[in-house]
């Protein structure tokens, strides 16, 4: 797959465990990071194979997880911030990107709906759909249509394999290499570990590794980790609660 | 802030809730009406020898419904409310609660693997009658187990339009069954004998209790669906008293129609002369040999139902007990293409697999020894659950405040509580009459001290945990929330040390 990958095996042999890692600041709000953090693409991409763009993960989880990615990015982007469980309004100024802005407008016209988890299951409904377009815009993915007959859906494939493999490869060699991550890094390696990617991007890893993601992630930002939290139980709860429909 | 009277939110999530038909689709379907009409009911004749099996359906459906009261009201006050030892944990305490998942993990995996000799014998003997292919019962039985291991690990349960298809078919068959039954009674008259309330207080009643409690296990999955409803406190409590009524009135019905077929005085030899056969062999003189056939296929496609059914139930369990890393951890992860928890299913397809060839290899009995010793010892651990969750609502509402009345927070579940101990007093002294076994055979202790191991182990464990991993121990019940427990540990419910 990835060169980056092998390279990154290798550091993870001599791993040691060392001091605890230091905890990243948050990522100020500013123009600056507004352009940079599009979170739910970059988990977009890690959820998909960068070549045929298949999707690695089921769908419940891939949903919640995009629908997580998106309210990341209005939380790094100082909009709204998570407290025990519910979406809090900081700053209803519109974001640049037309998602974000769509989806605060959304939180911030209906506050009667507070908990994290109505918007993790209101957001997940359209997730899917709504990133691959921003993705699609911005010529990252192209559609196509993939299957025969009733079994026809639409795939988003990766118009470049690089850009497409950089998130998983530089997250999973941060964490191999027993590095610190930044806020998007963190935040990714959030959703991952919260929606069962983790074991794809850190395949063949030492126990050692995950111990380091999981710590990581631990120690990241309260509202963070309570968007997290969230997360990790809506996807919990979609397997117990399963049927095929 | 601008407040918009729209409410986009609630009318997205609301599409898909399911309705009260759907609930009670699901509930009744996984019950598998005919697996318990043709297999259970003709069984339980046979082992037990107790003509009274008609009138303990009813009665224990009265008394599921009674139960269902305080359980349905608790279930909308907790999180991972599809699981009995949640209501434990939450009413009696942490230890208690993983005694009580113990139990319910044995007494699943013990219904689920039972069935696989119903499916096996049955499906057997149907290949041998329509087309003359001679099979032992382990070949079928080995074929659905590899297909319902195939289909836990992706994650496929039976379409609810199948479901409901089926549903309806083995209900009508079952109905025109009881129909030609009743309208060919033995001797030229209808008796009411088996339906006699004084069969309660009979000998062999305990076994007869058992029995049915075992033919209606499934039913507490109604609150599985709570969250998913239009109208949460509605929805679940109606769709649960629906299913408890209507399985109840058709199986006391149908163990009714075949001893008035057969005599009253008859039907207990009749069951064991005639087995899982019993039900066809009655009607098949008044009725066209097409539709016997079509009541056959179904009993067997309702069994493989049910095993799918159970197997889905106890790799759930298994995967929430391992999100609170109660159990091991990796129970709690999913695979990764599908969402199934996949090594729940993977631990619960080894371990039926296990017990099929043991019994495949002692040449037992796959209905007597297999279907109906395990599935009534599956269906005494269902009962010792309903037994100790009744109790556990009474504990959870007495800690908390709320606003329901004396009826459904004491008095409704207080004497579910004491009726069903009598039922399991009742069970546990005639055991061995249920297993059709000597008195002093170690077999009628042996199947129920199952249960008193697994209950002590689960206690000790929680103790174990709570010295060595409090925070393993503070997320005890909370399946697959137990994620949020570190961050929010006074939002929970108060709950008893």
């Amino acid at each position: 797959m990835n060169p980056a990958l092998g390279a990154a095996d290798e550091h993870a042999a001599s791993y040691v465990r060392s001091e605890p890692v230091p905890v990243p600041r948050p990522v100020p709000a500013g123009a600056a990071s507004e352009r940079t953090s599009r979170i739910a693409d970059e988990f977009f991409f890690m959820c998909h194979d960068d070549r045929t763009g298949r999707p690695r993960l089921f769908d419940s989880s891939l949903a919640h997880g995009l629908a997580a990615g998106l309210l990341v990015e209005l939380y790094y982007g100082g909009r709204i911030t998570f407290e025990r469980g519910h979406v809090r309004v900081k700053d209803i100024r519109p974001p640049q990107d037309w998602l974000q802005h769509l989806v605060l407008d959304r939180i911030a016209a209906e506050q009667q709906h507070t908990a994290t988890r109505v918007w993790l299951a209101f957001l997940g409904s359209s997730a899917y759909e709504q990133v691959a377009q921003r993705m699609w815009q911005s010529g990252l993915v192209r559609p196509q249509q993939a299957g025969r007959f009733w079994r026809q859906r639409t795939l988003y494939v990766p118009t470049d394999i690089n850009t497409a493999a950089w998130s998983s490869a530089r997250l999973s060699q941060h964490l191999r290499n027993g590095r610190s991550l930044n806020g998007v890094d963190l935040a990714l390696a959030g959703l991952a570990l919260h929606t069962q990617l983790d074991t794809t991007l850190l395949d063949g890893a030492s126990p050692a590794v995950r111990s380091h993601l999981r710590r990581l992630v631990e120690q990241s930002w309260p509202p963070l980790r309570d968007l997290l939290a969230d997360l990790g139980s809506v996807v919990g709860g979609a397997v117990l609660s399963h049927r095929t429909s | 802030m601008s407040h918009s009277t729209t409410d986009t939110v609630s009318e997205v999530l609301a599409r898909g809730r399911l309705g009260i038909p759907s609930v009670v689709f699901f509930v009744i379907a996984a019950a598998a009406p005919l697996t318990v009409v043709a297999g259970g009911a003709t069984t339980g004749y046979a082992v037990t020898g107790v003509a009274g099996i008609p009138v303990a359906y009813l009665v224990v459906a009265a008394v599921l419904a009674l139960f269902s009261v305080g359980f349905v009201a608790m279930s909308r006050r907790i999180v991972n409310a599809g699981a009995f030892y949640t209501y434990v944990t939450r009413g009696l305490g942490r230890p208690a609660g993983v005694g009580a998942a113990m139990v319910a993990l044995v007494a699943y995996n013990a219904m689920q693997i039972g069935l696989y000799g119903g499916f096996g014998a049955v499906l057997a003997t149907f290949l041998r009658d329509q087309y003359g292919l001679h099979v032992t019962w382990w070949v079928p039985a080995l074929i659905g187990w590899a297909v319902v291991a195939v289909l836990g690990v992706l994650r496929i349960d039976l379409n609810g339009k199948v479901l409901a298809v089926m549903l309806v078919a083995e209900c009508a068959v079952a109905l025109v069954f009881d129909a030609v039954m009743v309208g060919h009674p033995a001797g030229g008259t209808v008796t009411f004998d088996t339906l006699a309330p004084s069969h309660i207080l009979a000998a062999g009643i305990g076994a007869a209790l058992v029995t049915a409690i075992t033919g209606f296990v499934g039913f507490e999955g109604t609150v599985v669906f709570s969250e998913e409803t239009r109208d949460p406190r509605r929805t679940v409590a109606r769709a649960t008293y629906i299913a408890v009524a209507a399985t109840g009135l058709l199986y006391g019905l149908s163990a009714w129609a075949m001893s008035v077929a057969t005599g009253p005085d008859r039907i207990v030899d009749a069951a064991r002369t005639d087995g899982t056969d019993l039900i066809f062999n009655l009607v098949s003189p008044h009725l066209g040999s097409s539709i016997v056939t079509v009541g056959r296929v179904l009993f067997i496609t309702s069994l493989f139902a049910a095993l799918l059914s159970f197997h889905h139930t106890v790799a759930r369990y298994l995967f929430a007990l391992g999100r609170e890393r109660v159990l091991p951890g990796v129970l709690g992860r999913t695979s990764r293409r599908t969402g199934a928890p996949k090594v729940g299913s993977i631990l619960q397809s080894i371990l039926a697999v296990v017990v099929l060839i043991a019994y495949a290899t002692a040449g037992a009995d796959p209905i007597v020894h297999l279907f109906f010793w395990v599935t009534v010892t599956g269906g005494l651990g269902v009962l010792i659950l309903m037994t100790v969750t009744s109790a556990a609502v009474i504990g959870f509402f007495a800690r908390i405040a709320h606003g329901e009345g004396w009826w459904l927070a004491f008095v409704a579940p207080l004497l579910a509580t004491l009726t069903l101990t009598g039922f399991l007093a009742a069970t546990l002294r005639e055991f061995d009459i249920l297993l059709g076994v000597d008195a002093h055979s170690p077999l009628r202790w042996l199947f129920p001290a199952t249960y008193a191991i697994a209950a002590l182990a689960g206690t000790a464990w929680a103790l174990v945990l709570r010295a060595t991993r409090p925070q393993v121990y503070d997320a005890i019940g909370l399946g697959a929330d137990s994620a949020t427990a570190p961050l929010r540990r006074t939002d929970s419910f108060r709950l008893p040390v």
